[in-house]
């Protein structure tokens, strides 16, 4: 019986043209994929809003400031000298930020165009280059495990290597390293320098982690028995979010009172260096929060999936080859493996994609060859 | 310059920058920039969905993930890149299989330039077992070979070689090895040799093909990468998934807390490797001791559910899809 002039009862189009590197389906499939790309478009996107919003507040500050300071040497009494030195002062200013200004807009357009190579290599892969955008694809995935796991050397190695610094976002994770370190160090001052920088959206996002640094400067000030300076401390930046954190201000007071206290479980716990991992956590989170990657590493996105999804190749398959319609119920001694055959065409032309054809056939001949077996046997068993 | 000029030259320096009004000039400029940049990802988060929401917050032991990831590497034959990743992330245990790998990609390499030395030691020193599973890549190696200094043209070259390398093939391949020996009739003019096929250049990508696949079964490594069959297979799996995850979320269902995927995912062809059997009555997988049975109406069961509808016993039961009767001795254990 030949597999290859199988009824297929349900198209009525005929085949479409030849495919010319790689099977039409394939290059459809890899376009699907797409969709997934969600992280590698918005992350270098967000950086450059980021970059565009902080340098319009550069400029309005700056202007509004020599405004002022004209508005001010207006209403105030000064000699002539002053005026000329002020007003060649805020000159040299307004020149200076026209200076910074057009190396900004070369950023910016350097970040722009990363976005549209981005979008460029999206819209890159074609017949010919299937295998080789997919391995690139593997790799952008290792290099974002890689980097998010901080092992920063290989890392780069891998990016440098195959040519795609455009792609991955190296630069972040370097900006994020700085921070990570210092925590890691004990040191705050980066990480609160970070959370100014990007004060309005975390506050649009609802962010605690300012909160949490501002917490564990109060409980480094306690361990270090400055009992007076913590006290100080915690009216001047805790006190600001003490609606929002009540149960946990309320805790952290009381530490001061029971630090040495062994028996006391839940104040010791801020004492601990653990605290800090912690604090380094919920920087990664809020970090990738604000730049639009996703909060686990691609790799285990995609891992996941896959083994999902490898776990289940084919029950589908034998769960329609057991439920046979009635037809196969035949008496035993009529059952031939080519009768066997005939009736599996039949039931074929019901499966719905080529792959299902083909493996219910491969499986329905071995199926068939036992039941063959099975009758011969039986057979001789009762002639004997 | 008197004080009054001086006052009336700042005021109207004052007045020409209230007229120009720089900040409003740059809100002015702004709203169409804003306008785009909040856009933007809307249009992406309409096209491009959270791929995150497809994961299941199951713990994930870097560990074991790092070993895949160097071994990877060293499946690649990006030994580099493994070292360094070993080096960074402290797992010396994953490099393992790396002296293995190494001398693949170095066989591989040294066929590149059409030098089968290295892969001629490998295949001595495994020749036994070699020959034991029907491989005759030595055979094919001197092939090759032989076909090059064929094309050198020198004919003595050419008989040495046979009478070296060849002649151990006469006895277990006698047609190849005559094919070959004619070949040397024709040196000089091998466009009119009747076995030219023998010469086209696709031989050596067959054959560094052929190689690789016998030196990873060898080694007990499938030809891919596991991690590249896993990611690829996730890329394929993850739009079914994300659906699945979006139409648990509607129904209030817990995708977190799914212990078995409701519906199978389909994935391409190449990732079939060898059937599964599930048991429409229990949906378990067959395994060893739960093993698939061909019951006598010819629908298939595991074993567990044909003893529980049995009760154990040697007594009739009816086939949950068709009403024919059968007992638990007239089923058979089917293998895949």
């Amino acid at each position: 019986m030949e597999m290859d002039s199988l009824p297929n009862g349900n198209s009525t189009t005929t085949s479409t043209t030849a495919p010319s590197t790689a099977p039409p389906s394939k290059l459809t499939q890899l376009t699907e994929s797409l969709k997934l790309e969600h992280q590698f478009l918005r992350v270098p996107f967000e950086h450059y809003k980021k970059t565009i919003r902080a340098n319009i507040r550069a400029v309005e500050k700056e202007v509004s400031s020599v405004i002022s300071a004209v508005n001010d040497s207006v209403d105030s009494d000064i000699s002539n000298d002053d005026a000329v030195q002020r007003l060649t002062s805020l000159v040299s200013r307004l020149q200076g930020l026209k200076r910074k200004m057009e190396e900004e807009r070369r950023t910016e357009n350097l970040q722009a165009e990363r976005c549209c190579a981005r979008i460029d290599h999206l819209e890159s892969p074609d017949a010919e280059n299937l295998t080789g955008w997919a391995n690139m694809r593997l790799k952008r995935i290792l290099v974002d495990y890689m980097l998010r796991m901080s092992y920063y050397d290989t890392g780069l190695k891998l990016a440098e290597s195959s040519n795609m610094l455009d792609l991955v976002d190296i630069d972040m994770y370097l900006e994020a390293k700085k921070v990570i370190d210092a925590l890691q160090n004990m040191e705050i001052a980066p990480a609160l320098a970070w959370c100014a920088e990007n004060k309005s959206r975390l506050k649009k996002l609802k962010s605690k982690f300012e909160f949490q640094l501002r917490l564990q400067e109060y409980v480094e000030l306690v361990r270090a028995e400055n009992h007076m300076g913590a006290i100080a401390y915690a009216r001047k930046y805790l006190a600001p979010w003490a609606a929002m954190h009540t149960k946990e201000m309320q805790q952290v007071f009381a530490t001061v009172a029971f630090k040495g206290i062994p028996e006391c479980s839940v104040y010791k716990a801020f004492f601990e260096p653990k605290q800090w991992d912690y604090l380094v956590e919920q920087f990664k989170q809020e970090f990738c929060r604000l730049y639009g990657m996703n909060p686990e590493p691609l790799l285990n996105i995609f891992l996941q999936a896959g083994l999902s999804s490898l776990k289940t190749p084919y029950p589908l398959l034998v769960n329609l080859l057991t439920s046979l319609p009635l037809c196969l119920s035949l008496p035993l001694s009529h059952t031939q493996p080519v009768l066997f055959d005939t009736i599996c065409v039949t039931v074929v032309k019901y499966f719905r994609t080529e792959n299902e054809r083909r493996c219910f056939l491969s499986l329905s001949r071995m199926i068939s060859y036992i039941l063959w077996w099975q009758i011969t046997s039986k057979t001789e068993s009762k002639e004997k | 310059m008197s004080p009054a000029n001086q006052k009336s030259i700042l005021t109207e320096l004052k007045h020409k920058l209230i007229a120009i009004n720089p900040l409003k000039l740059l809100e002015g400029s702004q709203k169409e920039l804003n306008l785009n940049l909040s856009k933007f990802p809307k249009l992406l988060e309409k096209s491009f969905p959270d791929i995150s929401k497809a994961y299941r917050d199951v713990d994930f032991d870097f560990h074991i993930v790092n070993q895949i990831i160097a071994s990877h590497f060293y499946h690649q034959g990006l030994f580099d890149l493994g070292d360094c990743l070993i080096n960074e992330a402290g797992e010396p245990e994953a490099a393992a299989q790396r002296s293995h790998f190494l001398e693949l990609h170095q066989i591989l390499e040294a066929m590149r330039i059409k030098n089968i030395e290295p892969a001629l030691k490998w295949v001595s020193t495994n020749r036994e077992k070699l020959v034991q599973n029907g491989s005759n890549l030595e055979l094919k190696l001197h092939q090759l070979q032989f076909v090059e200094i064929l094309k050198r043209g020198n004919r003595a070259d050419a008989l040495s070689y046979a009478k070296t390398h060849l002649v151990f093939f006469a006895s277990s391949h006698l047609k190849e090895f005559q094919k070959l020996i004619v070949c040397i009739i024709w040196i000089g003019k091998l466009e009119s040799c009747p076995h030219s096929e023998l010469f086209t250049p696709i031989h050596w990508e067959k054959l560094t093909e052929e190689l690789t696949r016998d030196f990873c079964n060898f080694i007990c490594q499938s030809l891919q990468s596991p991690l590249s069959v896993a990611i690829v297979a996730g890329i394929e799996g993850l739009p079914t998934l994300l659906k699945l995850a979006n139409v648990m979320a509607a129904k209030k269902q817990e995708w977190q807390a799914l212990k078995q995927l409701p519906v199978p995912v389909e994935l391409g062809k190449e990732f079939q490797f060898h059937s599964i059997f599930v048991c429409p009555v229990s949906r378990d997988q067959g395994s060893e001791e739960n093993p698939p049975m061909l019951l006598p109406c010819l629908h298939v069961l595991c074993k567990q559910s044909i003893m529980k509808l049995s009760k154990g016993s040697s007594r009739a039961f009816k086939c949950p899809y068709c009403p024919a009767e059968a007992s638990a001795v007239q089923c058979r254990q089917l293998y895949f």
